[in-house]
């Protein structure tokens, strides 16, 4: 990891931001405000729904001075009821850019933490104020911090560090930023109507700068099966991601500092004299199967170094090049970079090599990738050209590109693991859908699993008709990894699918009140543009989707025919009723009778059959 | 009263009785089958022959238009006509009334009477249809089951008659005694005509020329009943024409503004109207059209006005008219079209009030004989 770090920080992150800032969703500040409300409700959300927690998000956003034109200054607050984050972690978690803990391949709302620390950024660099941090872990004592993000050393500065004592676990976030509510106003409702429709279990509230207040209560009590973090599949990884995951399965050289030098005394049984440095081998090679991996390549250095431990205490490691077999150190004493030569023959070398070079091909496919054995692995390696004892450690970057393609085009991989998605479920979708719409008619589907260029995925679908739907016409709403999607409509695959469908086919005809809600999620989403608010339409999607519809638009028509009918009945009874009478008082008196004909009869035939 | 003319009332009323009696016979067996009908448990129906465009044919023959044979079913069963077929039965059920108490009603009359019967029409356009329907069902015109139109025209000249309504059976009149003319209603198209020194009747479409025609006497010059249409002439005036003509034995002319609308008025009164294509005994088929012509126009260089667009659609439609095929009906709708200019009655007004009485219409009666 430490070797990531370094490479992180080489980029000036306020230079960063400033070029991605677009990408980031902070172009303007109606945009700003509402990206920043998202990134904060979504980690509340993701982090309640990590640990199973029942999610109670308070969302304010106030104006610093209310009588400002905007766009003005706005001090936007978002409170969870989460696990908190550990003290010790703040500030790096909200200080840093770059620094998150969503790495892991599973569904999620955001990806690698990375919109908050944007969104505090933003507003640092608009308004210049501290972002101020509330948590909680153990729901006694909460620690409240102060932080500014020093832009150059991408470091956190800070200002006020106090505790409390508290009642509830959880986190807060405070930033002051600049904003348009005037024009932002209307899709952050929408964000919050929408994100509570498809987070039935969340109670979500919302305080606008006006005072006024949005509050969606819970409407189920029950939390859908959190995501298993799994291992991605070999369709799912380009060079970057797999450049990545042999970095991690190596092991790194462990610094040689105080502390691991008397690690390895205590370990080889060696008092605080001084040893020789051929004492110490010698001590070393008899203990050799006691030792640690990390005191064994300890020793290994030293063997190169022919050092003792008070020598060793004046260099620092700069590099073990085992190809080229040579050990590069700094040397405090005289200020010089030395290096010397390993011995490829030695056992030492071995050890070094192995730990620098990696597992081989077959132990990483097996161990990094979900569903691959041994005998696909072997399959494979023949496949792409590869040994299947290749170090992966070893590998040139031409090398690597030609693994990341190989993986691609390898036919053999079975489908994706779908544990690690997160849908809603059928049961809290219809919840949702019932409570906020009260339909006269509502059907959901949840499809299976279904996979496309190695992402797992899975469509769900709810289709709601009348009550207190008023709007005309058919009302999509779209949902990724419960993340409605409230721009760009129109070139989203969803939109093309329901507007494919020939709705007067299932007796949705005219301008029915129609609710549909679409959720697709997916370890990544395929999103059209930069912007994440249309879903591309990949022909794998696009066939769930139709499915799906088809299948709530069958539904619809069943209810819609036997409405149709049940009404034309109930109208044609009330005309008879109405009319049956006048006809037979006026035909009584035409034909000089005094007594009315017996019409009943034909009132009873033609009363309408009482729906089931 | 003489001997003569009391036995002739008799006579009358006793016509008059039989008639009625026939009417409420065929009422009472419309009101007997929808009555059996559901008092077996059966929608009631009946058929109706069709007035839509394509059923109606001109009849060469008797010179009208009449129905063809296509027929509708109106069922009670189905939920579209159930409406229609309620107001249908409520219009028999009150003309009934109606014939039984001799009392008369006019259309708007029949549209208001309507609402004390929760019979819901929308207008008086849909019960005034309705109406139609009960003619077409029955093939009786409206005025047998005592319902008449609004009256604005009116008559005068020297015609004695006798009325046959309730409370006036016996009485006369002289339909000259009254300079405003008389409004030609139920009273005076059902009274008796009794005798007349007149020798023709002229039909004038405007009221205000036929007040001029009274004040010059044009009764006694011409020996003339002038008969105000109003506008198109309404059905009692077209019965009252056809009376007129068939009992007295008396020609008609008929005078209108030099436009195509004047024409066709005096094509409805010799042939009739589409509207009532369904009903007979409405139409003076030797009546004739004097004036104003088309050629009248030039002639008489009268002051004319640029015809409207509708002027010239209309003369366009009636020019597929099978009655408008030749003649001067022909010639005449020709000439409008090519002129493309309309004069009207008092645009002989420029060449001095009288001309028109002192004229115009001297020498146009003259033409007329030999029509």
């Amino acid at each position: 990891m430490s070797s990531i770090k370094e490479q992180f920080n080489q980029i000036s992150p306020s230079e960063f931001f400033y070029r991605n800032r677009d990408l980031a969703g902070f172009s303007n500040p109606s945009r700003s405000l509402y990206t920043a409300v998202r990134e904060f409700v979504e980690n509340g959300l993701d982090a309640c729904d990590q640990r199973g927690i029942l999610p109670d998000i308070r969302l304010t956003i106030k104006a610093v001075d209310p009588d400002k034109p905007d766009p003005k200054p706005y001090i936007l607050t978002v409170k969870d009821n989460g696990p908190g984050i550990e003290s010790k972690h703040i500030p790096l978690a909200f200080g840093v850019v770059l620094y998150g803990s969503k790495f892991g391949l599973k569904q999620a709302r955001g990806m690698f933490g990375l919109g908050a620390t944007m969104a505090i950024l933003y507003g640092q660099i608009t308004i210049n104020k501290p972002v101020t941090i509330k948590s909680s872990t153990d729901g006694k004592i909460s620690d409240e911090f102060e932080l500014l993000l020093d832009i150059q050393k991408n470091k956190p500065v800070i200002l006020k560090h106090k505790t409390k004592e508290v009642s509830k676990k959880g986190l807060s976030i405070s930033i002051f930023l600049e904003g348009d509510y005037s024009k932002a106003g209307s899709k952050i409702r929408d964000y919050v109507y929408q994100t509570s429709l498809i987070t039935p279990y969340a109670s979500i509230t919302f305080e606008d700068p006006k005072g006024e207040k949005y509050h969606y209560p819970r409407m189920i009590n029950t939390m859908p099966k959190p995501p298993t973090i799994i291992r991605p599949h070999p369709y799912g990884v380009d060079v970057e991601t797999i450049r990545r995951m042999i970095v991690e399965s190596q092991f790194a050289i462990p610094t040689i500092d105080d502390a691991m030098i008397e690690k390895v005394r205590k370990d080889l049984g060696l008092s605080k004299k001084n040893f020789s440095f051929t004492a110490i081998m010698d001590k070393a090679r008899k203990r050799w199967k006691t030792l640690s991996r990390q005191v064994r390549v300890a020793i290994a250095l030293m063997s190169f170094l022919k050092m003792d431990f008070e020598k060793l205490n004046k260099i620092r490691i700069e590099d073990v090049d085992v190809p080229n077999k040579k050990l590069v150190y700094w040397d405090f004493g005289d200020s010089t970079s030395k290096s010397v030569d390993m011995d490829p023959e030695s056992q030492y070398y071995k050890q070094l090599a192995n730990t620098v070079q990696g597992e081989t091909l077959i132990a990483f496919l097996t161990k990094k990738f979900q569903r691959v054995g041994p005998t696909t692995a072997v399959k494979f390696a023949k496949f792409a050209g590869f040994k299947p004892e290749k170090r992966i450690g070893t590998m040139t970057n031409a090398e690597l590109a030609k693994l990341s393609d190989s993986l691609q085009k390898f036919g053999d991989f079975m489908s994706p693991d779908s544990s690690c998605l997160a849908p809603l479920g059928d049961i809290p979708l219809e919840k949702g859908m019932r409570t906020f719409f009260n339909p006269d008619f509502i059907t959901v589907i949840q499809r299976n699993a279904s996979a496309y260029s190695g992402f797992p995925f899975i469509v769900e679908m709810g289709i709601a008709y009348g009550g207190d739907i008023t709007t005309r016409g058919i009302k999509v709403y779209r949902f990724a990894n419960r993340i409605p999607l409230l721009y760009d409509e129109g070139s989203d695959v969803v939109l093309k699918v329901v507007n494919d469908i020939d709705w007067s086919r299932y007796k949705a005809k005219g301008d029915p009140p129609l609710v549909i809600v679409s959720h697709v999620c997916s370890t990544r989403i395929p999103y059209k543009t930069a912007g994440k608010e249309n879903v591309a339409d990949r022909p794998e999607i696009e066939r769930e989707l139709k499915l799906s519809i088809q299948f709530i638009a069958r539904k619809l028509s069943v209810f819609m025919n036997k409405r149709g009918q049940a009404e034309a009945a109930k109208k044609r009874a009330n005309l008879y009723a109405k009319y049956v009478p006048l006809i037979a008082q006026f035909c009584t008196e035409l034909a000089g009778k005094k007594k009315e004909p017996n019409f009943q009869k034909i009132l009873q035939e033609e009363k309408p059959i009482e729906n089931e | 009263m003489s001997k003569k003319s009391e036995s002739k009332t008799k006579a009358l009323s006793k016509k008059a009785q039989e008639k009625q009696k026939d009417i409420l016979e065929m009422l009472k067996s419309h009101g007997a089958k929808i009555y059996d009908d559901l008092d077996n448990g059966q929608f009631p129906k009946f058929s109706i022959p069709s007035r839509s465009v394509s059923n109606i044919v001109y009849d060469k023959k008797i010179r009208q238009y009449i129905l063809g044979n296509a027929t509708a079913l109106r069922s009670s069963k189905n939920t579209s006509q159930l409406r229609s077929f309620t107001q249908l039965t409520w219009l028999a059920f009150f003309a009934n009334r109606l014939t039984i108490e001799k009392k008369s009603s006019t259309l708007r009359d029949i549209y208001y009477s309507s609402q004390a019967f929760e019979i819901d029409f929308e207008d008086q356009g849909e019960s005034d249809s309705i109406i139609v329907d009960l003619e077409a069902v029955t093939l009786r015109a409206r005025e047998d089951f005592h319902i008449f139109p609004e009256e604005r025209s009116s008559i005068f000249g020297d015609l004695n008659i006798e009325y046959t309504i309730p409370g006036y059976e016996g009485k006369t009149m002289n339909l000259s005694n009254h300079p405003d003319g008389y409004a030609i209603g139920p009273s005076l198209t059902t009274a008796e005509l009794v005798d007349t020194s007149a020798e023709i009747v002229i039909a004038i479409e405007k009221g205000g020329l036929f007040t001029r025609f009274v004040e010059e006497q044009i009764d006694k010059k011409f020996k003339a009943i002038i008969i105000n249409t109003g506008g198109q002439a309404p059905r009692s005036t077209r019965t009252l024409l056809k009376r007129l003509h068939d009992e007295m034995k008396l020609p008609v002319v008929i005078l209108t503004d030099g436009d195509v609308y004047g024409e066709h008025i005096a094509m409805v009164i010799k042939s009739g109207s589409a509207n009532a294509a369904h009903l007979r005994e409405l139409t003076v088929p030797d009546a004739k059209w004097v004036g104003v012509w088309a050629t009248d126009i030039e002639k008489y260089k009268l002051p004319t006005i640029p015809m409207t667009e509708s002027d010239i659609k209309r003369c366009r439609d009636l020019q597929k008219d099978p009655r408008y095929q030749d003649g001067i009906w022909k010639k005449e709708l020709d000439v409008f079209l090519r002129i493309k200019r309309k004069a009207e009655l008092e645009a002989f007004s420029k060449y001095g009030l009288t001309n028109i009485t002192e004229k115009y219409l001297p020498q146009k009666l003259e033409l007329a004989k030999s029509l």
